[in-house]
Order: C-alpha cells, then structure tokens, then sequence
C-alpha cells in the first residue's frame, strides 16, 4: 500500500482559533515582530518547535492518573528507570525538569573557562549552557553538513579529521568530553550514522576522552540509521538504539522530543564519580533524586513516551510526513535543506529573499510573512539565533512538526500557504532590532520593520 | 462557618490511590536497605507518608479539569496568562516569572540579588533557600524572635522578625552590605510558625528606610494569612485574600513553592514588582528553567496553579486544613508528647530531644525517631534537626540547633481522620518504648543538603527500634 496512515487514532481534540488579517498585522506589531511573543491561542498552526508540543497517547494520559507524587521513592520513579534502563543500557539516570537543566548540570561540573567542546552543531541551549560555563562551544559538522543542496544521507556527520585536529590543537586535556546531538537540529534535523558515532568512539578512546550525546532525537536518528546506513536494514530500531547509546560515557536528553512529553528531561552518565557531583548540583536546583523537578504524573508519562517511540511504524509515518512537506515545498520551487531532517523542514531564506541581506534578518522576515499570510508561526534558525557568534550560519526557517498533533490536511493548508508567500517573495521586508537581551537573544528580542 | 468543634473538610472524595499494608519485617527490612533515612525509602512501602507537604497534595476536579486544557505551545500559553492574572490578583506584583519549583525561583532570586560578601538577613533559615545564597556569594543571618526556638514558648507569633537584632545587623555590616531581607511566611524550620502582620509591617519599614529590599518566601503565606486572622486583633473580619495581599504589599517581590499553598504537584515562580529586575530574570530563567512564558512547567501544570491558588484562599479549605492539623497536635499533646506549641500550619514537629532524652545529640535523636516510627508503623516522617542543619561553613563541625525535631507534615486534601489517628497511636505507643529506640551513626555524608542522602548505622546491633 503506497498511503502511509497514522497507526493511531484521535481520542481529545483541541480547538484552534482562525484570526484575520487585519487582526494578525495587529498583533505581530504588538509582539514586536518576534513570533515568541505571540499569545498562541492567535496562532492557528504553531511549527515553533516540536518540543513539548507533542500529543501523548492514551496509555500516556493513563500514566498522568496513576501518578505518585511522594516526594522521594514515588513508584513512578521506579518505573521511569526501568523504562530508560531498558531502552539505553544506562544505569545512572537523573531526571530533570528539561534538557537544558541535564545541559547546565553536565557543564557546571565538566565545563569552565580554558575548556573546548567540540560537537557536530551545538544547539542554542546547549552552547548557552557551555558559554555561561566559560568553555568554548565548537561545531564540526562535515562540510556537506553546511551545504543545503547536498544530499548526502548522513549530513549530520561529526568531521572525526577536523575532531582529531581541534584535539591535536587545544591539547586533550583541555577537551572535557566530545558531543555529537543526534539528529543534528541546527544543521537541519540531519542524522549521523553509526558508522560515524563509533569512529568519535575510536577517537575518544585514542585521547582517553568521554564521549556524549545529545539525544533529543535518538529515536528518529535510529530510523535514518536503519533506512539508509548499509547493513542495518534488517535490525529493530530498538536495537540500534541500544547501541548508540552504548558507544558513550553519557547522555543529556529532552524528553519533550522523543520522550513523547510535554515535560521532562534527563541526563544519563556512567563513572560513578561524577555521578555523585551530579547528584548533589540536582538536588539543589531541580528536585530530590527520585523526582528531579517533574511531577510523578510526568514521570509516568515519560516512561511511556520512550517506549511508544521505538515502534516502527509510528517512525516511519513520523518521518515520512516531514519528507511530505519537504517534497511538496521544493516541487512548489522552494529550497530547502535537503534531503529532509526527521522532525522539521528548514527552508533556505537566503534563497527565498535574495534581496534582504544577512543583517537584515531574511529568516525571521519569511517566518514574520508566513505568520501574516496564514497564522502559522515558525522559527528562524538563521542570524537572530546564531548570528552573535563565530560563523555566519545558515539563514534558515525551520518548519518543526510537532508529534502525532497535526493531519495532512494541516499540512497541505501550510504547503498553499507557503506557496503563496513565495509567489510574492519579491514583497518581502527585513528587519531590525530595536533591543536584545545579552544572550538568547532569540526568545526576546524586539524587532521593527525597515 | 464550620466552628472548631469540627473541622469537617468542604469536600467529598473523587479519585482515591491504594495504600500497599507492609509487616514489621518488610518495614525493617526496607529501613535498613534505606540507610535508616526516610528520604531512602521506596513510596510503595510506605504507609501514611508525612515526609513533607511539598507537591503531595490532591488535586480538586477543577485543576484536574485544567489539566486537560493545558496549551503545551512553546510560547505565550494560554495557562500562562490565567497564571499570571491569577498571580497578580491574589499576591498582587506585577510580574511573574514561572519556574519548574521554589528552588528555581531562589536560585534566580540569589544569583541576581546577592552581590559576594553580603549579608542575607532572614527569619530562620531553610535548607534548600541558606545553600542558594551561600552559592551566590552571600551569608544567612538570622533575625528571627528568641521564642522561635523555644519549642515551649507558646508565643502566638514565632515566626516573627527580632526587630532589635535585625536592626543592630544593619548597623554593624552597613545597610549597602545587605542584600535584601528574606522574609518567610510560615516559617518551616521553627515548627510552620506565623509572623504577625504588625511585625511584617514594622520589618519592611526598617529595611526600606534602609534602602534594603524584602523578598517574600511565599511559600505557606495563605496558612500565615489564616493565623493573622484567628490571632492577631483586627483582622477577624477580613478575608485571607486581602490579608494575603496586605502581606505582599509590604515587600519588592516573592519566591513561592507553589507545591504548598497552591495545591499543586509541580510548579513555583519568582513575582516582583521592579521593572529592570523582572527583565533580568525573564534574561536568567530562560537558560535555567525555560522560556519566561513556561519556566520550565508544563502548560497543563501553570493552569492547575492558577486554579490552585484561587481554591487556596478559601476560609473553608484553609479551616479544614489547619483544623486538621490540631486535631493530630492536640491528640498528641493529650498524650503528653512533647511537640512543639503552638501547633503550626502544615505538621506537627515532635520534640525529638525531649521524647529520647537518652540518645545524646550526636547520635541524631530526630534521625532515630524517625526510622523507628517508620518500623513501627508505616508513617514516614522527615527529620529537621542536627543532620538537616549540616556543618559549619568554618569550622567543619556538626551544627546542633536548639530545635532537634521530627516532621509530621501533613499533605493536603491527601488523609482522612482515621490515618491522623493511626499515626498519633503510633507516635504514642513509641514514646512509650522509648527505651527501645537506638542512636544513629553515618555510614554515608553527603557534603552539600547531607539529610537528603546520607545512610546510616545503629550505634549498637542492627536495629533503630528493638522488640
């Protein structure tokens, strides 16, 4: 059968809200052009991000009512370490209240001024988390990585000669750990192969260096591996999850992504050492051992979330619609960053607004022209996110679809949308900033037409 | 008004979560498996679980109601706005910024108020808020009344400023080496002891002729409210909502666990009423907690809050729920248990000093009674004594506070009256066998918060509480 159905069925609906025009030019004025601060009961489809945003199952909102809420010990606890046990291999499982709590952690015991940390692409928390801490946050992506048209399968590739050379550099003793974020979310939700994680493996070993993950996406990362990586075909996504996170000394994990939550983190660790600095910097910020800042509602529903997201056919209609999108946008003309990531499409503003320069921000005004045209709201993933530091990045809208949340035909109204905005894309206006806070800038900045 | 005579709760039960009845072995058994710490202690072998008030709470069918409406958007929630109207209408500052629990909001508070050096005055301290100002650079100081730590003293107020001693910190550090005053509501650590509104008022005026901020640890304020209302000359006939509001009038802002007061399992957030502050903070709480429309809670979990907050201010809940707690304190001193008086607002603290005269200090009388109440019973308790006050910043010593106590904190909505009566038969029947309650030793001590963690030993045999 060519048609690829959800393999569930919708139990809880949520109303959305239809807005017009005249009322959506009003409100992106009062929220100063930055799509964060839009109320987002006046957004009618919200690809912002697909973290936390996802739907959970039935046996999920199950889990919301059995959970324990004793503040030490809860059952839920207990279940939720199975469940991740079980799924990763890890013993030492901390839970947090998100990822970028795991983030902060990890970095206020590994991290520090002098300190180098290398990864494929550092999302913005996590280079946040690194930077605060001191250290010095740097991308290694393969070059195909940077290139948008390119349509190597695993674009989300760590470069292991540049990772060799970066340690060769700085010394190893100045690198705390080496990172590789599965799926690689700001080089365009790319994946790394297996392949490519044990060779990071064979160089960490050779420099007695840790090597850890960024696992928000480890499921969707898995499916890419088993589609397109020679010889893994024929394994269970499960099982090449297992060994993913067996090739390293640690993790750091969202659980708003693949966790299938609206709420949770954890961080995964193995030297026992560095376990009981952790233990003690969690109990202080986020939450005694056994609850780490979530309710025991939200435990339960974690442990469920990991489990529903190894099943096949749930990633393959996963992924599949995200291609559909992407296919549908470049056969309208659009670039986008090919081939397709697993959990968004990331259209190429450069190439959509030629006109607007660089400094003039062409991703927040495409993703300001789609919100205007249509209410659907985006994020940019280009010079207001990143462009504060290093490379001039990619200038990109990255259209995240959150989980099991939206149908086709949401998605089809986003494709005429889009289509739309391009056939008048000569029409699109850049922006500037009119304040910005000191870092992530992103979440808050204000914004003014030119 | 229900009068006192009954405290019956406004009421009935929806949902109700089965109790697992363990045996005297399996209780031994999982004691000594938990290094005789009750935080060690797997839920599902525990009882009746007063280990703390702290998110334990049962939810109404209105916040579960909410639940179901949580906005999960990454951005401007739908629940985030109900939070914040329903923030600024009952504690009445003008900017909220949420995060995933108290500690959050602390942690923010301290770093961004605490310049290294400063002195950090306070009503007592509290565990989790002393280590956040000490990480900041800042040193605690305590201006709380001497009646605080007389567990007898029957002073209505214990949870007040020592305006003598507040006054002489000011002038012997300087008012610009004070951060800002801490001052809590309730106040945990001297038995949930309330400050009167006469003194609230009197202490902010000092520290604002001073230039000094005060920062409201919000955390019990609704149950201060209602003790403001029995006790205190001319507010019987006001409401604990605009009691509440006078409290928060007096201050620059609040940190609040919202896991008490507001009924909730999860949820705090930072409230202040300065500009350029809030803006800092919404800068600091984005790389912490999360985005300064969510801090790092779910959307479902900011509506429960919201809801949560205006059920707390309710006389008939607040009745029922201190009710509830002098009925368990007046069965124990009736007893003739030693506890700490006046009874407080969320537990009753057992006077662990005074009930095992025979366990010296340093073999953590609080920490033993605590296991043996759990051997005997099922009940878990929370030791606040010598292992929760740490060591000494300097000399590396164990600390001894003149409060050697043991928690009984009770969850709200959570218990029926029967549990109260298991737990004060317990609690009796072991000071009656007091003699078979044994000392503790560390086999474990973790350096930071060590009660959370630490493992212990019976000073003699392997067992806290001998046939």
């Amino acid at each position: 059968m060519k048609t690829i159905i959800e393999p569930f069925r919708i139990k809880v609906v949520e109303p959305i809200r239809m807005t017009t025009r005249d009322e959506r030019e009003r409100l992106l004025a009062d929220a100063a052009f930055n799509l964060f601060r839009l109320h987002a009961d006046d957004v009618l489809i919200d690809l912002l991000t697909d973290s936390g945003t996802g739907a959970m199952s039935s046996l999920q909102w199950a889990g919301v009512m059995r959970g324990d809420e004793s503040y030490a010990g809860a059952k839920s606890w207990y279940e939720l370490e199975d469940s991740v046990r079980t799924l990763t291999g890890f013993d030492h499982i901390l839970p947090t209240h998100q990822g970028r709590a795991s983030e902060r952690i990890l970095f206020e015991l590994v991290g520090g001024p002098g300190k180098v940390v290398p990864n494929n692409n550092h999302f913005d928390t996590t280079r946040a988390n690194i930077e605060h801490s001191g250290a010095r946050a740097v991308d290694l992506v393969i070059a195909e990585g940077r290139d948008p048209r390119s349509r190597h399968p695993f674009k989300g590739n760590i470069d292991i000669a540049a990772l060799e050379a970066l340690i060769a550099d700085v010394g190893a003793e100045h690198v705390p750990l080496v990172m590789i974020t599965i799926t690689n979310n700001s080089g365009g939700g790319q994946p790394v192969s297996l392949e490519n994680i044990r060779a990071a493996r064979a160089v960490c070993d050779r420099h007695h260096l840790p090597l850890f993950l960024d696992a928000c996406r480890f499921a969707e990362n898995a499916w890419f591996i088993k589609q397109r990586e020679p010889g893994q075909q024929d394994r269970r996504v499960a099982d090449i999850v297992r060994e993913v996170f067996g090739l390293c000394d640690g993790a750091t994990i969202s659980a708003k992504k693949d966790g299938l939550v609206n709420m949770g983190g954890l961080l995964l660790l193995r030297d026992a050492e560095l376990v009981q600095r952790a233990d003690e910097l969690l109990i202080l910020t986020e939450g005694f051992l056994t609850y780490g800042g979530l309710s025991g509602r939200d435990l339960e529903a974690m442990a469920q979330g990991f489990r529903e997201v190894v099943d096949e056919d749930y990633l393959h209609y996963r992924i599949r619609s995200t291609e559909y999108l992407g296919e549908r946008l470049l056969a309208a003309g659009m670039q986008i960053v090919e081939p397709p990531g697993g959990h968004a499409i990331y259209i190429d503003a450069a190439a959509f607004a030629p006109q607007i320069p660089a400094q003039r921000f062409p991703g927040q005004a495409l993703a300001v022209a789609m919100y205007r045209e249509a209410g659907i709201r985006a994020c940019e993933i280009g010079s207001v996110m990143f462009g504060k530091g290093g490379r001039p990045p990619m200038e990109l809208v990255r259209l995240a679809i959150p989980r099991r949340v939206y149908t086709q035909s949401h998605i089809d109204y986003v494709i005429e949308a889009l289509t739309e905005v391009y056939r008048n894309r000569d029409q699109l206006r850049g922006l500037e900033i009119v304040d910005e806070p000191p870092s992530l800038r992103h979440f808050t900045a204000r914004f003014r037409e030119v | 008004m229900l009068q006192k005579r009954s405290w019956a709760e406004p009421w009935k039960v929806k949902m109700v979560e089965h109790l697992r009845m363990t045996t005297r072995e399996d209780r031994e058994r999982a004691i000594a498996e938990a290094g005789f710490n009750t935080f060690l202690l797997p839920s599902e072998f525990v009882y009746i679980d007063l280990l703390t008030d702290s998110g334990t709470s049962a939810m109404s069918d209105t916040q579960w109601a909410g639940l179901l409406k949580g906005d999960e958007a990454y951005a401007g929630s739908m629940n985030f706005y109900h939070l914040e109207s329903a923030v600024r209408k009952f504690y009445g500052y003008k900017h909220l910024i949420p995060t995933h629990q108290g500690r959050g909001a602390e942690h923010i508070l301290s770093q961004l108020c605490i310049k290294p050096g400063q002195v950090v005055p306070g009503n007592m301290y509290f565990t989790t808020t002393k280590v956040h100002q000490e990480l900041a650079g800042g040193r605690f100081a305590d201006v709380i009344v001497d009646e605080a730590h007389d567990p007898d003293s029957e002073f209505p107020f214990k949870g007040n400023v020592d305006i003598g001693k507040l006054r002489r910190l000011i002038d012997s550090v300087g008012a610009k080496n004070v951060a800002y005053l801490s001052l809590e509501t309730n106040v945990n650590m001297a038995g949930g002891q309330p400050c009167s509104m006469a003194n609230i008022k009197e202490t902010c005026a000092l520290c604002h002729d001073h230039g000094i901020p005060v920062f409201l640890d919000a955390t019990r304020a609704v149950e201060n409210a209602y003790f403001i209302r029995m006790r205190e000359p001319g507010y019987a006939d006001r409401s604990l909502a605009e009691i509440l509001h006078e409290i928060c009038d007096q201050t620059d802002g609040c940190t609040m666990s919202a896991k008490k007061d507001a009924l909730v399992n999860i949820g705090g957030f930072l409230a202040v009423n300065d500009d350029s502050l809030a803006e800092e903070a919404r800068n600091m709480v984005v790389i912490y907690e999360g985005l300064h429309t969510y801090g790092g809670l779910a959307g479902r979990d900011m509506e429960a809050m919201a809801i949560g907050i205006e059920e707390s201010v309710h006389l008939d809940h607040m009745h029922a729920r201190i009710g509830q707690v002098e009925y368990l304190g007046e069965k124990l001193m009736e007893a003739g248990i030693p506890i700490v008086r006046p009874v407080g607002g969320h537990g009753i603290f057992l006077n662990a000093a005074r009930m095992l005269p025979h366990i010296p200090r340093e073999q953590f009388p609080s920490q033993a009674l605590a296991a043996a109440l759990y051997v005997d019973s099922g009940v878990r308790a929370m030791e606040r004594g010598a292992v929760s006050a740490g060591r000494d910043h300097d000399t590396g010593k164990n600390l001894y506070p003149s409060l050697e106590l043991v928690r009984l904190t009770i969850p709200r909505r959570v218990y029926t009256q029967a549990h109260m009566d298991v737990t004060a038969e317990s609690v009796i029947a072991l000071y009656e066998n007091r003699d078979n309650v044994v000392g503790l030793r560390f086999t474990h001590e973790p350096k930071h918060l060590r009660f959370f963690q630490a493992r212990f030993e019976p000073v003699s045999g392997t067992r806290v509480l001998k046939d």
